[in-house]
């Protein structure tokens, strides 16, 4: 398949619920080109050495953030890390760290499914508009409030970086709360108050102890630490107001 | 077996599947809507549309010239009804998306800003950087989320339609996480599982766009119709295949063979100026631009690489600041995978297949013909991309004609009603078994990656830019004898959870189905049109005998059965495909003409 | 419910020893261990506070044991701790602040940092002088 002459050995980490007791790592020699990404080593490992190695991957460009995993130790998209960079070392590869293993490198993701759908990730408009209005204005300038944090691929490479999580799945975790302030940073959106409610809570931002891990493996640059710990300031702000607005102000 | 009843049942959680399924619940809130996807609905291949989006905005283009822009750039295989239709809906979808939030690229005074296409007259494609598709994807799976009644099945591989009393009735689905079957009974169907790239080796599209939906309607006797038609993108890159989008070119890029020289004013693009313009040079339609590579190949005036030749884009006059500005994912790309700074250096680019613009029969409604069963997105053939898709509209294509079909379905659903459930549930657990037989066969010797990659082979060298019957001939020959293969397959994994060997194994049975739709279509068209080219004395378009689609129905054993069907034409009579500075002569031309409509 | 059975059993890894997985963790950690040994200082000064109010002849028996030699060690040790310590927290304190924007850019977050170090290398410079220049 390659005529490559390199043969770099990845170890991968199996569990198969069926069989196995607890994971364990295997072995495999794997013959790669200079441009083979860690994902492509799998796939060699999958068509040509054993069919029964389970992993998630699809567009193999680092948009899809289906092929995160552990490799050797630290948070990466299989598809955007390099053999080359480990050889002649070994390399070993996991499941995200700090999910629940479903078998090999699939890891269950209903928690972060579950949370996404929680801190309704939709515009909730200022105004409703028709669409023969046309669109919402929106400067560049009010776009770049934003943008940053709409770009996330929902890779959950930042929850495997993330003790904070691994410790206490309550905790909404980085990349959710970096979406959550990606809607509420929009010039167009006013759904904050619904949102914070969520945020205030010790699940949300105060759940985070700025380590600060999670914007470091981003691959996306989307500063997840930066999203949440911006906000602790609006949480607090929030949470003072509600003793300097008077009581019964609802009324 | 799990039963969940639903009154519409969509396939696929793209761009259009996700839009149907909103549509359907607008519709009609009282429906319950089941959205199957066999990945997470933001994993789907509409994540991975760099480019952008069209729909006339500005106040020198009009509805007219992206008509025409598409009839012509589709070589005049388009239903022209059909793309009056869609021109007229693509803005308005668009707006929609931004109402529901999608980041689209901004005009300091907070307008959307839209920028150059291959084949389009006038600016008109909207994007959100480049991360068009991603930004559409993400914004409709989230504002998917704010309907409950969209019930969603993620990570649900369907493996068979029920069809009983005439009409489609709902889907099996394989639960990956647990192998367990469920049956989705629904009055009404949609397909929306995206393109078929897989069938070849070398191209842009994600691991699972292996044309299931289109496999599992041939099977039900629904035509594919012009599967020969499958879009080369002149800029990918080496051995992976990954795409470089087209608005590199939109943005100035250009094309440079060996001695950077821009050739493609070889190629009837030019003349060669400074400033990109639109539909002359690099700014020219897919199939041309990949056809000229092959030529400059055929010279030795191309790059030499590991994975093949190539030539070079140049994006280094663009400017740091614009490129990170304007391209970030593409400047990415190539430093990470390439190890190249495209400020710096040109990137090596070689054409690799991309979309296909054939899929199954769907009428303007998106109705295919097997009632109750409709079909959207790049897996339906709606008539809108013709031999050869233009850059850009196939992001509409997917709003608007996945709107169109939740409606419809919607409307559908409430006419009709379930059968018996006992018949269903017998015809189910037929599919189920199906399905079982796959992975439980001990007596196999096949492995399906092999067949896997001797298909993508084959298929490029008999189905590739250019084409002649012997090499076809080989390619359908080939296939057959893959096909037989197949039916000998084993799946090494017997396991439930997660079982990803079993849900490759059945998708390279669709793979094969769809290549063998591919080659015979391929095969019968004896002229050369949009995408299908071929040198073996059918160089030229032969509107006399094949204006017409081609349409491939399953027969129980053999290849396709191929027939054909009428081209609907409505003001624009087919003409000469005319870019760079003829395109200027021609349209000039015209306009002196008395119009057709 | 269904006949079919699930052989699903996701299997979740201990956290036992997390932060020994990554050097990352351990920094954080360590910055985590520098409040508290700032706290410790700041009982230190409470406790001078303390002997203030119980007298002259009590503060100046703790300002004595401040002139020790193991207390003169441990000074030199906290201002290590500090100056790791304000690093730190000037590192975290770009994320804690919205985007500043300068001349419609961006600032890069290590620039915030470096201002935040620089200024407060200027104040304390400044304190210093303040300080000496009181005192003959
Ligand atoms: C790299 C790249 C760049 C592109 N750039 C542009 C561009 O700039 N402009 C443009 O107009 N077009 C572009 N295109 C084309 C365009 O993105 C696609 O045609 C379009 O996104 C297809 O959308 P879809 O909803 O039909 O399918 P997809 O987004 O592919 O979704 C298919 C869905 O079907 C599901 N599915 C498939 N099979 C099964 C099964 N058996 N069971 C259950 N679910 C299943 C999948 O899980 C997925 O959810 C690009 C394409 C590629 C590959
Ligand atoms: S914030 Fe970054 S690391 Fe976290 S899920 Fe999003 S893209 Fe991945
Ligand atoms: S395969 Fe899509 S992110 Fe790696």
């Amino acid at each position: 398949m390659t005529d490559g002459n390199k043969i770099i050995e990845m170890e991968v980490l199996r569990y198969r619920p069926e069989q196995d007791q607890e994971p364990f790592y295997q072995s495999y020699e794997v013959p790669f080109l200079d441009d083979w990404s860690v994902l492509q080593g799998l796939q060699y490992i999958k068509d040509d050495l054993d069919g029964t190695l389970s992993f998630r991957w699809s567009c193999r460009m680092a948009i899809c953030g289906s092929c995160g995993m552990m490799i050797n130790g630290v948070p990466g998209l299989g598809c955007r890390s390099f053999l080359r960079n480990y050889y002649p070392g070994k390399l070993r590869v996991a499941a995200l760290e700090h999910f629940p293993i479903e078998r090999d490198l699939v890891v269950v993701v209903d928690d972060f499914m579950n949370k996404l759908a929680q801190i309704k990730p939709y515009l909730i408009p200022k105004q409703v508009r028709a669409l023969d209005q046309g669109e919402y204005l929106q400067t560049p300038r009010q776009l770049e409030q934003y943008r940053q944090f709409s770009t996330c691929i929902n890779c959950m490479l930042c929850y495997a970086a993330c003790p904070q999580y691994g410790m206490n799945t309550d905790f909404t975790g980085p990349g959710i709360l970096a979406l959550m302030h990606r809607y509420n940073a929009d010039s167009r959106d006013d759904g904050r108050a619904q949102r914070m409610e969520l945020g205030h809570a010790d699940a949300g931002v105060w759940g985070c102890t700025a380590v600060g891990y999670c914007s470091e493996v981003c691959p996306k640059d989307v500063d997840p630490a930066h999203a949440i710990n911006q906000n602790k300031m609006g949480s607090a702000i929030d949470y003072f107001l509600r003793f300097v607005k008077p009581r019964g102000a609802s009324q | 077996m799990e039963v969940f009843k639903a009154d519409v049942a969509i396939v696929g959680a793209g761009g259009a599947g996700l839009r149907a399924a909103i549509a359907a619940v607008e519709a009609d809130p009282s429906l319950s809507v089941a959205l199957i996807s066999k990945v997470y609905p933001m994993r789907s291949h509409t994540v991975a549309a760099e480019g952008g989006a069209a729909g006339v905005v500005r106040d020198d283009d009009s509805l007219d010239y992206h008509f025409h822009d598409t009839v012509a750039g589709g070589d005049w295989l388009c239903d022209q009804d059909v793309v009056e239709y869609f021109v007229a809906h693509c803005a308005a979808s668009l707006t929609q998306l931004e109402h529901w939030g999608c980041p689209w690229s901004r005009k300091p005074d907070g307008h959307v800003n839209v920028r150059a296409f291959g084949g389009m007259k006038v600016e008109r494609t909207w994007f959100a950087a480049d991360r068009s598709g991603f930004h559409m994807l993400h914004t409709l799976f989230q504002t998917s989320i704010k309907y409950p009644s969209i019930r969603r099945f993620d990570e649900y591989f369907c493996t068979d339609l029920v069809v009983e009393d005439g009409r489609c009735q709902g889907v099996v689905a394989i639960e990956v996480a647990t192998g367990r079957f469920t049956f989705i009974q629904a009055k009404a169907v949609i397909l929306a599982t995206g393109g078929a790239g897989r069938v070849y080796r070398e191209n842009t599209n994600g691991g699972i766009v292996t044309g299931d939906g289109m496999s599992l309607a041939y099977r039900q006797g629904a035509p594919l119709r012009d599967m020969e038609f499958m879009q080369f993108h002149p800029t990918c890159m080496p051995g992976t295949g990954l795409l470089f989008t087209e608005a590199c070119r939109g943005e100035g890029g250009f094309l440079l063979n060996k001695d950077g020289y821009r050739f493609l004013q070889d190629y009837g693009l030019g003349p060669a100026e400074e400033q990109p313009r639109n539909k002359f040079m690099e700014l020219g339609p897919r199939d041309r631009l990949s056809q000229a590579i092959w030529h400059e190949e055929r010279k030795g005036r191309t790059i030499d690489t590991p994975y093949g030749a190539a030539v070079n884009l140049d994006l280094r006059h663009l400017g740091r600041k614009k490129l990170q500005e304007r391209l970030p994912l593409i400047c990415e790309l190539a430093e990470e995978y390439m190890g190249i700074d495209p400020a710096q250096e040109c990137i090596p680019v070689r054409p690799g297949i991309h979309y296909t613009m054939g899929g199954i029969y769907a009428n303007l409604e998106t109705e295919t013909p097997l009632p109750g069963l409709y079909a959207a997105g790049e897996c339906a053939s709606n008539g809108i991309h013709g031999a050869n898709r233009l850059g850009s509209n196939s992001l509409v294509d997917i709003i608007v004609f996945g709107k169109l079909a939740g409606e419809r379905a919607a409307e559908y659903a409430r006419e009709v009603q379930h059968s018996e459930p006992t018949t269903l549930a017998k015809l189910a657990a037929d599919a189920e078994q199906r399905a079982l037989d796959v992975v439980n066969r001990t007596d196999g010797s096949e492995k399906h990656s092999i067949l896997r990659r001797e298909m993508g082979q084959s298929m490029e060298s008999g189905c590739g830019i250019y084409r002649t019957a012997d090499e076809m001939q080989s390619t359908c020959d080939k296939l057959a004898e893959l096909r037989e293969r197949y039916g000998n397959v084993n799946v090494e994994d017997k396991s439930t959870v997660w079982n990803s060997d079993w849900l490759g194994a059945l998708e390279v049975g669709y793979l094969l189905e769809v290549a063998e739709a591919v080659a015979h279509s391929a095969l019968n068209r004896k002229e050369s049109r949009g995408a299908h080219q071929r040198l073996d004395g059918f160089e030229q378009r032969d509107d006399a005998n094949y204006l017409k689609h081609t349409l491939a129905f399953h027969t129980a054993d053999g290849p396709p059965r191929i027939e054909y069907q009428d081209v609907v034409i409505t003001r624009s009579q087919p003409g000469t495909r005319a870019y760079g500075a003829a395109g200027v002569a021609e349209d000039a031309q015209a306009a002196q003409e008395p119009a057709h409509d | 419910m269904s006949a079919q059975t699930d052989k699903r059993h996701p299997y979740r890894r201990p956290m036992r020893g997390w932060w020994k997985r990554d050097r990352y963790y351990i920094r954080y950690l360590a910055m985590e261990a520098t409040s508290i040994l700032i706290a410790l200082y700041a009982l230190i000064l409470l406790f001078g506070l303390l002997r203030l109010g119980q007298g002259e002849a009590a503060f100046n028996g703790w300002l004595e044991a401040l002139r020790s030699a193991p207390s003169v060690a441990l000074h030199v040790l906290l201002l290590l701790v500090f100056v790791y310590h304000s690093y730190s927290w000037f590192k975290v304190m770009p994320k804690t602040l919205p985007a500043i924007y300068w001349r419609g850019a961006k600032l890069p977050q290590p620039v915030i940092t470096r201002i935040g170090v620089c200024a407060a290398v200027i104040v304390n410079l400044l304190v210093i002088i303040l300080l000496t220049g009181l005192q003959p």
